[in-house]
């Protein structure tokens, strides 16, 4: 892209952002909004300073992605593995589906406390809420994309005699792995989503706990500045996602 | 019977036997659980037996109790999931179809969006307190951004030589909008508005639970802080069937609404 294209791409997007920011700067400064509900981006700048220069960003930080990461990758591994079987095998998926169509209409933060009185409030608990919530867009796009595979390439991997193995990993899973795709990207912003949630109520650690604990406290800039610290958590989860997607299915780029 | 009738009983057989095992699945799962309960093999207070919960679900729904919490919290969910579906679909629009707009709004909504939902409920606790405000807020926050995107993918998606023959018939921008890239986006807008639906209500729940004071959400963790097991598994269950039954009717008025989509 020339440089003029650039500009012209990202200079208006840039300009509103700025414009939302100084505006918020100059009520909040003016006195219009009220500091106790919504302080000034510089003041909240500022408390993200001090709690970077305290070291105090990262414990928590590292607590929620550690869990966070735990979760989305069993959560995946299982959508995926279970997804092929269903996909595959019209026994299994017979087998499974009534179970799996009563288990996910529920919405998943309505199992915290059940888990809670269950597993205990801890660790295991949040680990297992995360992985629930994660595993069920990955399952259903996968037997979709399992499913949605064509028959000829099936056909060309039997006519090459193409181990069972070999025919799941080499044709199904590439053809599959853009819809698995789309069901991880959806399960990666619920995972976090839930990982916050079960912090809330569970927690003694952890971005989304620091958020409530602050919010409880009344130490408002320390609150939006945590939720700053979770914005930008999303945005870079977001961005290392796409950028994995676009490494692992360079022929899928065009078309988002 | 001849043999064709024969065998082509006995070629359904197996598939009966299919349909069957899934369900046997379910049941099987059922009765361990009402057995590991009444037999002991679980030993704990938080464990009641599946007939137990049933029971509570039955009082429950006598009582009145589940329906009232739960049209409570349908209720202001289906607002907040109306105001935030309408926004996003209005905006999507706009955006689709001026690019300029969709330059100056898209780093605003990119720079949202991937926010975890959950995070904004204690800010928003000191906006507006821990009542209705809030949740039809966070719902319709929530609901509007897969509505909003996929109501420009699919604006922008729409045959240009539609367009093009609309300006050579010389339809108005408002006819041309109606009657043109309204319906051709509507696959997609469907598409955001049943992603958008599943959010709402998790979403509901969350606030409910964070925020408290009204709702089954919250009703399900007072019943975890009393420890009473059976009444919570009942509004955990009442959840799961409004869950199903929200897919399902946004499916059907998916079919009714757009009938030459249908076969997807």
């Amino acid at each position: 892209m020339s440089r003029a294209r650039l500009v012209e791409r990202w200079l208006p997007g840039t300009l509103a952002v700025a414009g939302v920011l100084a505006a918020w700067e100059l009520l909040g400064r003016g006195g219009t909004l009220n500091p106790a509900l919504l302080p000034a981006p510089s003041v909240v700048l500022a408390t993200l300073v001090d709690v970077v220069r305290d070291d105090a960003l990262a414990p928590p930080i590292a607590r929620t992605l550690a869990l966070m990461a735990t979760g989305y990758l069993i959560a995946c591994a299982c959508g995926i593995a279970l997804g092929v079987a269903m996909g595959r095998s019209e026994a299994v998926h017979a087998l499974m589906e009534p179970l799996v169509e009563l288990v996910r209409p529920i919405p998943k933060p309505a199992l915290i406390p059940p888990l809670f009185l269950f597993l205990g409030i801890g660790l295991q608990t949040m680990l297992f809420i995360v992985v629930l919530a994660a595993f069920f867009p990955v399952l259903i796009n996968t037997v979709q994309g399992v499913r949605g595979v064509d028959p000829v390439l099936l056909d060309t991997a039997r006519t090459l005699r193409l181990s069972r193995r070999a025919t799941v990993l080499r044709v199904v899973l590439p053809a599959a792995l853009p819809m698995v795709a789309t069901g991880m990207r959806v399960s990666l912003g619920l995972a976090l989503t839930l990982v916050v949630v079960a912090e809330m109520l569970a927690g003694e650690n952890g971005v989304g706990f620091l958020i409530l604990d602050m919010q409880r406290a009344f130490q408002i800039q320390k609150m939006y500045a945590w939720l700053v610290v979770l914005a930008l958590l999303g945005l870079l989860l977001n961005g290392a996602f796409e950028w994995a997607e676009r490494r692992a299915l360079p022929w899928r780029a065009h078309l988002s | 019977m001849t043999a064709s009738h024969i065998s082509s009983s006995l070629r359904v057989l197996p598939r009966l036997a299919r349909a069957a095992s899934g369900i046997a699945l379910v049941i099987a799962l059922l009765a361990l659980w009402e057995a590991s309960a009444r037999l002991g093999w679980v030993d704990s207070l938080n464990w009641p037996p599946f007939t137990a919960v049933l029971a509570a679900l039955r009082d429950g729904l006598w009582s009145g109790e589940l329906p009232a919490l739960l049209g409570n919290t349908l209720g202001y969910m289906l607002v907040g999931y109306a105001a935030g579906s309408a926004a996003g679909i209005a905006l999507g629009l706009l955006l689709g179809l001026s690019p300029l707009l969709m330059r100056i709004v898209s780093p605003l909504v990119e720079t949202l969006r991937p926010i975890p939902i959950s995070a904004i409920v204690p800010p928003l606790i000191l906006f507006l307190g821990v009542g209705d405000a809030l949740k039809i807020f966070i719902v319709a926050f929530s609901s509007f951004f897969p509505v909003l995107i996929n109501t420009v993918a699919g604006v922008r998606d729409g045959s240009p030589v539609l367009r093009q023959t609309a300006r050579t018939l010389r339809l108005s921008r408002a006819a041309t909008l109606r009657k043109l890239v309204l319906p051709g986006a509507l696959p997609a807008i469907f598409a955001g508005l049943r992603t958008s639906l599943g959010i709402a209500l998790v979403v509901a729940i969350i606030a409910e639970m964070v925020a408290g004071a009204s709702g089954i959400g919250y009703f399900i963790v007072q019943a975890q802080y009393a420890m009473q097991p059976a009444p919570m598994y009942a509004a955990v269950l009442c959840l799961s069937l409004a869950g199903y039954a929200l897919n399902r009717a946004i499916l059907r008025f998916e079919k009714t609404a757009l009938p030459w989509h249908g076969r997807a």
